[in-house]
């Protein structure tokens, strides 16, 4: 009984040997396997420092030294990382009134974000605040559905912009949430909001057809859920058709596994949101290859394997 | 077509085999990084210098307690004010008395920090559209949770149950809609309070603590120090 245990212990771990020996013969039939990283928040709303030790709920959680070391350490680990941010980068902490959102992007920039979206209460200061305080971040602020024109943001955003991850090529856009009603109207000034589906859809078709994107990520401040607005991510996700994840804030969504759903095509989408204030950082492991199956295996059945508390 | 065929051979398609997820709670269980903390050093001594600024004085010790305190008087008087300012139709303030999160501010300097500490929360003032029925079991709520700080209201707790209730000065009438304003938290059924949840509100955007803040300030401009009296806004009945 003993022995026949071991044996089957001994079993296991030849069978995983095996199948770790199987990637460099894969390799030399080019079938590679490419591995993209995908780090995220959403709504830090300028939780600089960590939540005060006071007995509050998230006491002694977040803050963005602590989150720096975890980003430094993971990029140690693998190659290609993406670390995006889904807006309301601004307002909720002292730092906010003082310096109006100076420290919260230089923040960003060392840490190294490659791209963010807006926020509602990215307006709070108006168009002109956060106008003003984009010399200090050195990553691109992502929206798709924001006409600046005759705006301080004219020409200061763009709708997308692509990443090229070793062999993969990455298609990143952002889209905002209606602002009447929600922000005062002379914070957002001249901003015409454009419908953001028709938006989404058309960029990422772009994405995918004229920039020959692998993957599309979607940075959505329209909110997990339906929030009393006729958008809102999980619809997205279904009226979308290019699609691969949706990155989402302003909910404030602590979501401890991203949600699985199929767009127009029936092929797979996933959305998630990491909460607020930086308590949590998010992260997306995908391997690519470039076997047409896989395509399918996508449409059909992605492995979602359980998350881990980190 | 020799040109789809060029880009084509510039980027080889590549598809999802699998993925993963997982997420991190940040803590102190990561190092603080040495080069953030010093980018933000220059900010932190500002935060933390403008938060010792003093913004005004009370002559009184504000204390937190049930039915009715100074410091719960001064909060309440605060939203009310602000309230007032966005919609004069406002006639009341209640102030959850969990939401409190000092029991004791003591006499003389007040300072930034203090009211942070006083109100850590982002609760936003909100003014909700109570028909007479619903602030009385409102007022009921707070009878039975023995008293919440109160502005604009009077009542005696009677047996769990508020009695004599007045709005401005007047016997509540069941069938006026009032307009009262509260934090966030409470209007969206937090405490319990589920009845207030489908009442039709304004969201007025300003942090209750910023409108502590600038009753404070707004007093010392005129040089009036803060002065909260108990004035058996809300008593037990004889």
């Amino acid at each position: 009984m003993q022995s026949r245990r071991s044996f089957l212990k001994l079993g296991a771990t030849g069978g995983a040997l095996l199948l770790g020996g199987a990637f460099p013969f894969e390799s030399l039939a080019g079938s590679a396997i490419h591995k993209l990283t995908i780090l995220h928040t959403n709504d830090v709303h300028s939780r600089l420092e960590p939540f005060p030790l006071d007995g509050s709920k998230y006491q002694g959680e977040g803050g963005v030294a602590e989150r720096t070391s975890l980003i430094n350490s993971i990029r140690k680990e693998t190659e290609h990382v993406l670390l995006l941010d889904a807006g309301d980068i601004f307002q909720g902490t002292p730092y906010f009134n003082l310096f109006k959102g100076e420290p919260e992007m230089k923040a960003m920039s060392l840490m190294g974000y490659d791209a963010a979206t807006m926020g509602n209460h990215d307006f709070d200061a108006g168009v002109e605040g956060f106008a003003k305080q984009l010399v200090h971040a050195n990553f691109p602020i992502l929206t798709a559905n924001y006409d600046f024109t005759a705006t301080a943001l004219e020409g200061k955003t763009q709708p997308y912009k692509t990443f090229k991850k070793g062999a993969i090529k990455v298609g990143v856009f952002g889209l905002g949430i209606e602002l009447k009603g929600l922000v005062p109207d002379d914070a957002y000034g001249k901003t015409v909001y454009l419908e953001p589906i028709q938006m989404a859809n058309r960029t990422a078709e772009r994405l995918k057809k004229e920039e020959k994107c692998d993957f599309i990520i979607c940075l959505s401040h329209l909110g997990y859920h339906s929030n009393g607005r006729k958008v809102n991510d999980l619809i997205l996700a279904k009226e979308s058709e290019n699609i691969d994840l949706i990155i989402g804030g302003h909910t404030h969504t602590f979501l401890d596994e991203p949600t699985l759903l199929k767009n127009k095509k029936q092929k797979d989408v996933i959305v998630n949101q990491v909460g607020w204030a930086g308590i949590r950082l998010g992260r997306l492991d995908y391997e690519f290859d470039s076997k047409k199956s896989s395509k399918l295996t996508n449409a059909q059945s992605v492995i979602v394997r359980k998350q881990t508390r980190g | 077509m020799a040109m789809a065929t060029f880009l084509n051979a510039c980027h080889k398609p590549l598809f999802i085999s699998s993925h993963t997820n997982q997420f991190y709670t940040i803590s102190n269980r990561y190092a603080a990084d040495s080069s953030m903390v010093q980018m933000l050093r220059p900010y932190k001594i500002g935060v933390d210098t403008q938060m010792q600024v003093v913004i005004g004085y009370s002559d009184v010790p504000l204390t937190k307690a049930q039915p009715e305190s100074t410091l719960g008087n001064f909060m309440a008087d605060a939203q009310l004010k602000k309230a007032q300012s966005i919609d004069k139709k406002v006639v009341g303030s209640v102030v959850n008395y969990g939401g409190v999160r000092l029991p004791y501010v003591a006499p003389g300097a007040l300072t930034r920090g203090k009211m942070y500490e006083l109100m850590p929360f982002d609760n936003v003032l909100t003014i909700v559209e109570m028909p007479g029925s619903d602030l009385r079991q409102f007022c009921d709520f707070m009878a039975v949770r023995k008293g919440w700080p109160i502005s604009g209201i009077t009542y005696v707790i009677k047996d769990k149950t508020a009695a004599n209730i007045l709005v401005d000065g007047l016997p509540l009438n069941d069938n006026i809609v009032y307009k009262i304003a509260m934090g966030d938290y409470i209007a969206n059924g937090g405490d319990n309070a589920d009845f207030i949840r489908p009442l039709k509100r304004k969201n007025t955007g300003v942090f209750i603590r910023d409108a502590m803040i600038e009753y404070v300030e707004q007093l010392q401009a005129k040089n009036i120090h803060l002065h909260p009296n108990i004035e058996k806004r809300v008593k037990y009945a004889e």
